[in-house]
């Protein structure tokens, strides 16, 4: 109901205000294209398209003002991660090109929109699959050309940094965010919705990087299962005793707000590799079990870390590995314990997906940014405002 | 019909023009190792320079490749999208084809060459024409120039950008008469194929276009066991 009524006050056109347009936008008007069609009114409901294909996920999402997700749509690649043992980039790439149109088309469907009812494209661009980056953003330019609407890169953190802000509004600031996925562990401390500051991340793996190399080595990744090494790992530990080895927590005494988890990874490695090799069974439950406990305890113990130091009473987990249950639950018990608030998306809007992006997108649209045409990818971006 | 025809196979940005059988553009622009950044930029420039905007345009050709991997999924995401998005017909052409087609109105069949990355193999495909329709002879190849030289029975034309050394290549291997023509993948061939397969009636699924890749990634295939991580 309140989508019809913003609907109707989309195309008119009082008090149209311009946006300011960034440099590489400005060549492009400055050649005469898009002069009457990059202005958006600022009071008026916008809808953003989002586009994700940092990685091994397909992903178009349809969220109205920045808030209200109307589709959500996430192709996994399961089946070549099962193939391949992990994430190969040119397979992956391969897979993107194939299905890129099907899911912004169904995310366009499942909404009930069409393209007519978009007004701009959010892409993550920064920081992924380079191969991969760069067919979401061919995409996502060929949208913004054709329907002649702005067109903002995002980058794939500050994105899932808006998974907490989608699914929580209320989310206070400032506060401290982990961001723990396959790709990245990673503790920021949000100011307000466009200023944040990196306080620590991984020298090494990241967590969920950790997760699915050492099922892997358990040999139970993806095994008879369309998930990944993290999800693995977490239903197996539910029927194991997470006390049965005592596996090291790295870095949980380090003064500094950094992860390492190269050294625990190769811990569990070396204590079960002689028996491997002897073609012993493994009491596989209590070993994954040990290994989560030591991964959770050292993300825990490192965010309210820095929510102590910066002083915030609000922390938000977000990216893939903040689906994991045990993590949700020691983060809510030391939360409550600590009184400090801790903000945990659903599962939808941990993984990688495409809300996130165009959440993301829509805040930069609304301060005045968009990227232009000759957007291009940036594998290694640092993360900066 | 005004079809615009796009090949970024070859490290350029090659996109071109075509109103049926006229060739109204053909431009190409380099793009060493980024087909992406400039590549709506170069459609544009080229639509203006013919004074056409995109909305002019009633179909789209995609040189699907062979080619630089990367460069063969930009392009043809670019053409697909753009056809999802204006609702335009799109047709895919294999880059061979195309490159064979510049060659048109020699009497012998065309072999087209393209590189295979910076090595010695290459991708090709034989083609002939018969009454004026450009049509491919057995399947696409990938190897080495002198298993391409044992496939060839007859005197034909190398079309290609390495063209002459391919050609004194095979020529020595097999003894044929071969000539070369030295050609690089183009938007505007791209577009005239496109525009007479569309002129039938016949285009490809938008949505379901793929690059012609003619070789697998080389990942290995995991084996599930206890695996060194």
């Amino acid at each position: 109901m309140r989508e019809e009524v913003a609907s109707s006050n989309r195309p008119s056109n009082k008090k149209v205000k311009s946006f300011r347009v960034s440099n590489s936008y400005r060549l492009l008007l400055d050649t005469g294209h898009f002069l009457d069609t990059c202005y958006l009114s600022v009071d008026d409901y916008m809808l953003v398209l989002g586009i994700e294909t940092s990685c091994d996920e397909t992903a178009a999402a349809l969220v109205a003002d920045g808030k209200t997700v109307l589709s959500n749509i996430v192709a996994t690649q399961f089946d070549l991660l099962k193939k391949y043992g992990g994430v190969v980039p040119e397979v992956a790439a391969r897979r993107h090109t194939e299905l890129i149109g099907y899911i912004v088309k169904e995310a366009l469907d499942s909404a009930g929109k069409t393209l007519d009812d978009v007004d701009a494209v959010a892409v993550s661009s920064k920081q992924g699959l380079i191969g991969c980056l760069m067919v979401g953003v061919a995409a996502a330019k060929s949208i913004s050309y054709a329907r002649r609407i702005p067109l903002i890169g995002i980058h794939h953190v500050e994105g899932h940094l808006y998974a907490n802000r989608l699914s929580h509004p209320a989310l206070p600031y400032p506060h401290v965010c982990l961001t723990v996925s396959g790709g990245h562990t990673m503790l920021l401390y949000v100011k307000d919705d466009r200023t944040y500051k990196m306080l620590g991340t991984t020298l090494d793996d990241a967590a969920g990087e950790a997760f699915d190399k050492v099922a892997k080595f358990l040999g139970l990744l993806y095994a008879n299962r369309n998930t990944g090494g993290g999800r693995v790992i977490d239903e197996l530990s539910r029927q194991g005793d997470r006390r049965a080895f005592n596996f090291p927590r790295p870095m949980l005494k380090s003064k500094d707000l950094d992860f390492s988890f190269s050294g625990l990874k190769t811990a569990v490695i070396n204590r079960f590799k002689d028996k491997i090799a002897r073609g012993e069974p493994l009491p596989l439950a209590d070993i994954a079990a040990s290994f989560q406990e030591a991964v959770v305890d050292v993300l825990v113990a490192k965010t309210m870390r820095a929510a102590w130091v910066k002083e915030v009473s609000a922390v938000s987990v977000t990216g893939g590995v903040a689906a994991n249950r045990r993590l949700r639950q020691v983060f809510q018990e030391t939360g409550a314990n600590k009184n400090v608030t801790v903000f945990l998306p659903p599962l939808s809007l941990c993984t990688d997906n495409a809300a996130m992006v165009a959440a993301a997108g829509y805040a930069r649209l609304r301060r005045g940014e968009s990227s232009g045409l000759r957007l291009d990818v940036f594998p290694n971006a640092p993360l900066g405002v | 019909m005004i079809v615009l025809g796009l090949d970024t196979s070859a490290y350029v940005n090659a996109v071109g023009l075509c109103d049926s059988d006229r060739i109204l553009a053909d431009a190409t622009f380099p793009a060493r190792t980024d087909s992406l950044e400039q590549i709506v930029d170069n459609i544009d420039s080229v639509l203006g320079s013919a004074g056409l905007a995109l909305g002019d345009v009633g179909g789209i050709g995609v040189g699907l490749g062979p080619g630089s991997w990367t460069g063969i999924r930009v392009g043809v995401t670019v053409g697909k999208i753009l056809a999802f998005s204006t609702g335009k017909p799109v047709s895919g052409v294999s880059t061979l084809e195309a490159l064979a087609y510049t060659a048109r109105g020699v009497s012998r069949s065309i072999c087209a060459v393209i590189n295979v990355g910076a090595g010695d193999a290459v991708y090709a495909g034989i083609y002939h024409f018969t009454g004026g329709e450009i049509k491919r002879r057995g399947d696409y190849y990938t190897g080495s120039v002198e298993g391409l030289a044992a496939l060839l029975k007859e005197p034909c034309v190398i079309a290609g950008e390495r063209a002459a050394s391919f050609a004194g290549i095979i020529a020595r291997e097999s003894g044929l008469k071969i000539e070369a023509f030295e050609a690089s993948p183009g938007g505007a061939a791209v577009a005239l194929l496109a525009a007479r397969r569309l002129a039938r009636g016949e285009s490809d699924d938008a949505l379901a276009l793929t690059p012609l890749y003619l070789k697998e990634s080389t990942a290995k295939v995991f084996n599930h066991g206890y695996d060194k991580v």
